[in-house]
């Protein structure tokens, strides 16, 4: 029989990761909810608790765990906190490729900070042209001496503000013939660099999104991440494995807050002399809610599964990221109709629920750019 | 030892005041227990400079009273405590010995159980004998009542909290025995009390309260227990705790009401925020009146209350209390 | 270097434990399936240890009776910190009571040797009787001080601690070796960390049986329990609720009427 059990491990770090959740993340919750800011109490507790460095190697602080163990963090955080799990899940999606394509220095010179929390990274793909088109893209970069220097401006890019170290993806301005990618790895500090224009988003209000310029950022020539011309690959490999897990992580979270948060209304409301669970139409959405949760685990911690025995797994997170986040949506919006007219009421956490949901959609790739990948993985 | 023959024993322990009422009701329960078996009640006491104590246990009930009136005990001390005692007991042979779960007795019950090789039980709400003439321990237990007993080893131990019995009337008339205890002059003590610290004790001894307001984890937060303390305060009430609520520090242990807590038995309870949990319920020994206000209607404390309201605390509460003012004023 | 033992107790995860009922019919209980989990002031027993053992050194070993699945609680004790785990588990020892539990963890102490501190928690949250602890502390000879809410001073030759009494503490030493238990006041346990996890797999939970103690069989288990459970039964409830209706205006009046028909106010 395949193994569908989780180790005595893994269930230890999940209880781990739930009790850091309960002391570091909830009690900070309304806060978050109230000014969308960041919580430094909570950026600080995740490093301390080594949240930031389960997918850093051993030899550089790092905890040298795999992304099974990556998912399970990422779950049990997105129950109490979407906003928090996609802070984290993005910093783990800025740390892979220095993993995945730094050369020993590199790795010398970010991990050991990143894996203690001391730096936050980030990935910085999506432009105005859009992020489902990265080919796209007009930031660019161009050689000069022993420097690059990079002119453009990144959107939609989470943790814009709080991060130290950034991955960056560009467009060779000097290939006329052929479009050529790279990616860098920028400091805040770079002249040139600036974080500036901050989103206000309806929903992971606590997680910071917002605008990069790069103003004739000149950047190292050491800092140049992976070989030249390679930064497609690079950037989809973070992208496709590193971001669609976390998505996966954020959405069975969530999946899992509306199903306790519906369950438990139903059982206290009472019409008709019964409490509404003992309804059908109640049941029929419990029931739903619940099949695309265990659904849902099974396909991400399938790819997580792939992904720590070292083969690819972009397509396996392709569909548990479709399947995942399009059910988390459905199961925010059945979450608010049990709840009824409470459901519009800004202290029942369903509204948040649904809020959350809605911006879980569209990050590291909308359903629609999902599809065309499960579609090729279809024919191949 | 001998099964039954013994005498139904009190531990009876000594406060700033006298003997503690713990005491006092227990002799009081061991007097009837002692009655049904055709047996005696005997105590022993450990404390200095105490001259009355010895009258005092025999007017309460006790037929026997062993003391002491040594600096070594004035204390408590749990090796010598625990030493002299069960040498006492091996000498005279209890069949039943009752304990108050006060501080001392909860931890010199289980060395005395242990030095004895018997049985000991903790917290029981009920005593009463079998047909057999056997103590029947009865204690609260996941949501029902659990009968405990300890048919062959002897004595039989049990410690009761204050509250659950009542004291029996004094009689200055009665007569007994007092036998003082030798204390061992060799005596090496590994555990040393170096200062016993008074904090303040709450207003309304919940014990002796007519009126108490008990709140819970609903109360959400300072805020919300705030209006439950005012409102205890404007009903001229004790206030109670539930464990939510001390482990919030909204309030301190010594309000908490219940099976680790203190017994209460009220004119009028009033539990506001709390779900009715057994562990709670059961220091509510009995009370005329039982209301309870919380926001859900499913809560099992409406099982358990004459008259309910079901609505969310901090916004109830506000409107009652300038209900009970204005009608105060008239 | 301190040798410290904890005794530690699985209990159902008290979250979910009120789930647990008396079967009416039968008499006894209705156990779904409730985790286990580490007794709650067990944490703060082990935490004392952690701290002792961060500023002057020391080996802790967890002491636990229970069944085969118990292991996964002392898993997470080394994960926490714990150095090695025993786990006293033998169908002889099932059904005991307060008196032969504390003898059976006795025996498994002294066998694994000589300890200067041994911690326990004060109670656990299924059985609630305080008696564990001081038992021990008999059958190993030790001086034993309950309620423990402040360590203020540790040396090799004694500890000195303020414990819970009536409205106040007393300020106390205790030469060691000693037994002390816990109360939940005295530290704020640390959380299940990942690297903990981690370190745990190399660290090793031996299981003994009774052929491994130097005890009877007849003075473990049931048959060495003194006390036994001769009945269970369901709360009768006796108060049937009335509902106070209204808004919140009106239900503050009745409330109010009511109080003062019954000559409370």
């Amino acid at each position: 029989m395949i193994d569908f059990n989780f180790t005595e491990e893994q269930d230890m770090f999940r209880k781990a990761a739930q009790e850091f959740t309960e002391t570091f993340v909830v009690p900070e919750i309304a806060e978050m909810e109230k000014t969308a800011e960041v919580n430094t109490k909570v950026v600080k507790a995740l490093g301390e608790a080594e949240m930031t460095a389960i997918t850093i190697p051993e030899q550089y602080g790092g905890l040298g765990l795999g992304f099974t163990e990556r998912l399970i963090a990422l779950e049990e955080i997105g129950k109490a906190s979407v906003a928090t799990a996609m802070m984290l899940q993005v910093n783990h999606l800025g740390i892979a490729p220095i993993v995945n394509f730094g050369t020993e220095a590199q790795k010398q010179k970010y991990l050991p900070k990143l894996a203690s929390g001391e730096s936050m990274a980030t990935v910085a793909v999506t432009e105005a042209t859009g992020g489902s088109n990265p080919g796209g893209c007009k930031t660019s970069y161009h050689k000069d001496g022993n420097n690059y220097v990079l002119n453009g401006r990144k959107c939609f890019i989470t943790n814009s503000h709080i991060a130290d170290t950034l991955v960056v993806f560009a467009k060779d301005a000097d290939n006329k013939e052929k479009k050529s990618f790279s990616t860098f790895i920028v400091e805040k500090d770079f002249p040139g660099f600036k974080a500036t224009h901050v989103e206000h988003k309806i929903g992971m209000r606590g997680c910071n999104t917002g605008e990069l310029s790069f103003d004739n950022c000149v950047i190292p020539a050491e800092n140049l991440l992976g070989q030249e011309g390679k930064g497609m690959k690079i950037a989809m490999s973070a992208i496709g494995d590193v971001g669609r897990g976390g998505m996966v992580g954020c959405s069975l979270g969530l999946q899992t807050a509306c199903l306790d948060a519906s369950i438990k209304f139903a059982n206290e409301r009472i019409l008709y002399g019964k409490p509404i669970f003992e309804m059908q139409t109640i049941q029929n959405k419990i029931a739903e809610m619940k099949v695309d949760l265990e659904a849902g685990r099974l396909l991400g911690y399938r790819a997580a599964a792939v992904q720590d025995e070292g083969k690819m797994s972009a397509n396996e997170f392709a569909v548990a990221k479709y399947f995942t986040t399009e059910a988390v949506q459905k199961a925010a919006k059945m979450a608010v109709d049990i709840h009824g007219g409470y459901g519009c009421m800004e202290e029942y956490a369903v509204t948040r629920y649904l809020r959350d949901s809605f911006v879980i959609g569209p990050s590291a790739g909308t359903s629609d750019i999902m599809k065309v990948i499960i579609a090729r993985w279809a024919v191949s | 030892m001998d099964n039954n023959k013994g005498s139904v024993w009190v531990i009876a322990e000594q406060g700033k005041l006298g003997i503690l009422d713990v005491s006092l009701q227990l002799i009081g329960k061991a007097r009837q227990l002692a009655d049904e078996l055709d047996s005696s009640v005997e105590v022993v006491s450990l404390g200095y400079e105490c001259n009355l104590i010895g009258t005092q246990l025999i007017a309460a009930g006790a037929d026997k009273v062993y003391i002491t009136d040594d600096p070594a005990t004035a204390v408590y001390q749990a090796e010598l405590y625990t030493k002299l005692i069960s040498h006492l007991f091996i000498q005279q042979q209890p069949n039943i010995v009752l304990i108050g779960s006060t501080f001392m007795g909860r931890e010199l019950a289980p060395l005395l159980a242990a030095t004895l090789k018997t049985g000991l039980t903790a917290h029981c709400t009920d005593l009463c004998l079998d047909d057999k003439g056997i103590l029947e321990q009865k204690i609260p237990a996941y949501g029902g009542m659990m009968t405990i007993v300890c048919p062959e080893k002897r004595p039989q131990m049990a410690t009761v909290a204050k509250g659950v019995f009542r004291q029996q009337e004094i009689d200055n008339t009665r007569s007994g025995d007092i036998i003082p205890i030798e204390i061992p002059v060799d005596f090496k003590a590994r555990i040393r009390t170096l200062d016993i610290v008074n904090e303040e004790t709450p207003a309304i001894a919940l014990e002796s309260a007519e009126k108490i307001v008990a709140g819970g984890a609903g109360a959400q937060n300072i805020e919300g227990w705030n209006m439950i303390e005012e409102l205890a305060t404007l009903l001229g009430a004790g206030l109670g705790s539930t464990r939510p609520a001390v482990d919030e520090a909204w309030t301190k242990i010594n309000t908490m009401i219940g099976q680790s807590g203190r017994m209460v038995n009220p004119k009028l309870y009033i539990g506001i925020g709390l779900s009715g949990e057994q562990q709670h319920m059961v220091g509510i020994v009995d009370s005329d009146i039982m209301i309870a206000i919380n926001n859900d209607e499913q809560s099992p404390i409406f099982k358990q209350v004459d008259y309910g309201i079901v609505d969310d605390c901090q916004l109830f509460l506000p409107e009652l209390i300038k209900k009970l003012k204005a009608h105060q004023e008239k | 270097m301190f040798k410290i033992a904890v005794c530690i107790k699985a209990v159902p995860d008290p979250e979910l434990a009120s789930k647990i009922k008396i079967d009416p019919k039968t008499g006894s209980l209705i156990r779904t399936n409730i985790p286990l989990a580490i007794n709650p002031l067990d944490r703060n027993a082990l935490e004392a240890a952690l701290n002792i053992k961060s500023t002057q050194g020391g080996e802790i070993t967890i002491f636990s009776m229970g069944p085969p699945q118990a292991d996964t609680t002392l898993k997470q004790c080394l994960a926490l910190g714990a150095d090695q785990g025993i786990l006293l588990s033998d169908i002889a020892f099932a059904g005991a009571d307060a008196y032969s539990t504390a003898l059976t963890l006795a025996s498994g102490i002294k066998k694994a040797g000589d300890f200067d501190l041994i911690f326990c928690g004060v109670s656990s949250s299924d059985g609630a009787t305080e008696w564990v602890g001081p038992e021990i502390s008999v059958f190993l000879g030790l001086p034993v001080v309950t309620l423990v809410s402040e360590i203020s001073e540790v040396t090799s030759e004694l500890i000195q601690l303020k414990a819970n009494i009536e409205n106040g503490y007393r300020k106390v030493e205790v030469d060691l070796p000693a037994l002390l238990t816990v109360t939940m006041e005295l530290n704020t346990p640390k959380n299940l960390s990942f690297s903990g996890i981690i370190k745990a797999k190399k660290k090793e939970i031996t299981v003994w049986g009774i052929k491994d103690l130097d005890i009877s069989e007849n003075l473990v288990g049931l048959k060495g329990s003194p006390t036994i459970v001769t009945e269970m039964k369901p709360m009768e409830k006796k108060r049937a609720v009335e509902f106070i209706e209204g808004d919140r205006v009106e239900k503050a009046n009745t409330l109010v009427s009511k109080l003062f028909e019954a000559g409370i106010i």
